[in-house]
């Protein structure tokens, strides 16, 4: 493989190129190229007096903003269709990460650099990263402790469908009760919750006293 | 995933005491082979879990009511996960006395072609320890779809309770070909009632569902003197299967 070194001005990005770049990956594409330099040549196929570029035509919008000039080309002698299979495949052609190794990566790479700056570079987001690096860290036996434990203090949700006039009974009965409920030391941080189990309390020890 | 043909002998649904650890450690970890043991459960975010099964499980969805997700790993790679929620509504009432929240359902399950022969029975197998141990869950939900060609194995082969095929709630269609749960329906419009519905000005059809073969495993063997349906032989595979 000839690797060439051209000079921004000879080089011209695909006209058919169907890849787009949100603005994110972009962003972090720049910081990438900032950091490691050109380390992947571009494509690119000699056109009359310049070289038309079939991979890397993302990173060649960026590369005039970092100062890279020339950069190293591989050159390829292809016809129109073949030059766009080529960049089409070379676009389209890629593995799929494990998420179990990739999860372990960042998590070396997390002792070394921090979550901000390996965001400006992967194409992780602050949750996708917190999520992946979270594999591994956390022990099945605690997991599941701690789970079992947030289950017996979780609130229960109880619903019911009123018509106008039941709510506003209910509601009438709850504006009373809401008082002695903030008053009192509420079993949950939900006071109408508090306020419901207050009245049936009440119900239910009217009707033992019966 | 590819079907896993049983070899061992399958202990007979008739002849199942109760679904207990100690028979799945007979079943699939009495005596594994390396590569099974290598077999790693661990806790994984629900968005990883989410990735992984909607990818691969053949319903390419992830269950909104899931609460637990782990990963299979070997060597650091994840190749499968599974999920446990809350499940149907009704699924707890097969147990005299219990509450909601002494039943978990497995929603999903997959694992990677790449793991060896009997994963799953490790896989559930370790998670189903782990529960037990470690939380107050009383027993597990499973179903299969016979619509897929699923009779259960991987639950017959861990010695799960057979209690027959599911009552399968139909779903709702209101007139915009979406099939929802009578419980969206309730949270949209207050109630599922077809009466209410009619009131309501919309011309609701009611399709019905296909039932699903349901398993049960026992977490606390307290549960089996409560369990309410019969326990029931084993459905068996007929032709092909998708399992």
């Amino acid at each position: 493989m000839n690797i060439v070194d051209i000079r921004l001005k000879k080089l011209k990005p695909s006209p058919w190129n169907p890849n787009r770049m949100e603005e994110a990956i972009v962003a972090r594409l720049k910081s990438s190229l900032a950091r490691y330099g050109m380390v992947e040549p571009l494509v690119v196929r000699p056109i009359s007096d310049y070289y038309e570029i079939l991979g890397g035509n993302q990173r060649f919008k960026l590369i005039s903003e970092i100062g890279l000039d020339p950069v190293p080309c591989v050159i390829v002698d292809l016809d129109d269709t073949q030059a766009k299979i080529l960049a089409q495949a070379l676009n389209g052609l890629h593995g799929e990460d494990d998420l179990g190794l990739k999860a372990k990566i960042l998590t070396e790479a997390l002792q070394t650099i921090s979550p901000k700056e390996l965001i400006s570079i992967l194409p992780e987001t602050a949750d996708s990263l917190k999520s992946l690096s979270q594999i591994n860290e956390i022990d099945m036996a605690e997991h599941l402790q701690a789970w079992n434990k947030a289950q017996k203090g979780k609130l229960r949700h109880l619903q019911v469908q009123l018509t106008s006039d039941q709510m506003a009974v209910v509601e009438k009965a709850l504006n009373l009760i809401l008082p002695e409920v903030k008053a009192g030391e509420a079993s949950s941080p939900n006071l109408r919750g508090c306020g419901i189990y207050l009245i049936c309390k009440s119900f239910l020890e009217w009707r033992d006293r019966q | 995933m590819e079907l896993k043909c049983i070899d061992s002998p399958i202990i007979s649904a008739g002849g199942v005491i109760g679904s207990t650890a100690s028979n799945h450690e007979v079943k699939a970890g009495s005596n594994p082979s390396p590569a099974l043991q290598s077999i790693r459960a661990k806790p994984i975010p629900p968005v990883i879990a989410k990735t992984v099964i909607v990818k691969n499980h053949y319903l390419h969805t992830f269950p909104a009511a899931t609460m637990l997700c782990f990963g299979a790993f070997m060597d650091d790679r994840l190749l499968g996960a599974i999920t446990f929620g809350c499940g149907p509504a009704n699924a707890y009432r097969m147990v005299e006395g219990v509450t909601q929240e002494d039943c978990l359902t497995l929603s999903r399950l997959w694992l990677s072609d790449e793991l060896p022969s009997n994963s799953e029975s490790r896989f559930i197998g370790i998670c189903l320890k782990y529960l037990k141990k470690y939380t107050q869950v009383k027993f597990v939900v499973s179903y299969a779809d016979p619509e897929q060609g699923h009779v259960g194995t991987i639950y017959q082969a861990t010695g799960w309770i057979y209690t027959g095929l599911s009552v399968a709630t139909p779903r709702v269609d209101i007139g915009d070909g979406v099939l929802r749960h009578s419980r969206s329906i309730s949270h949209s419009l207050g109630s599922h009632a077809t009466g209410f519905m009619r009131d309501c000005g919309l011309k609701t059809k009611i399709i019905p569902q296909s039932r699903k073969h349901r398993y049960i495993y026992l977490l606390n063997q307290e549960c089996q003197k409560m369990l309410k349906p019969a326990i029931l032989p084993y459905p068996k595979l007929s032709g092909r299967s998708g399992e």
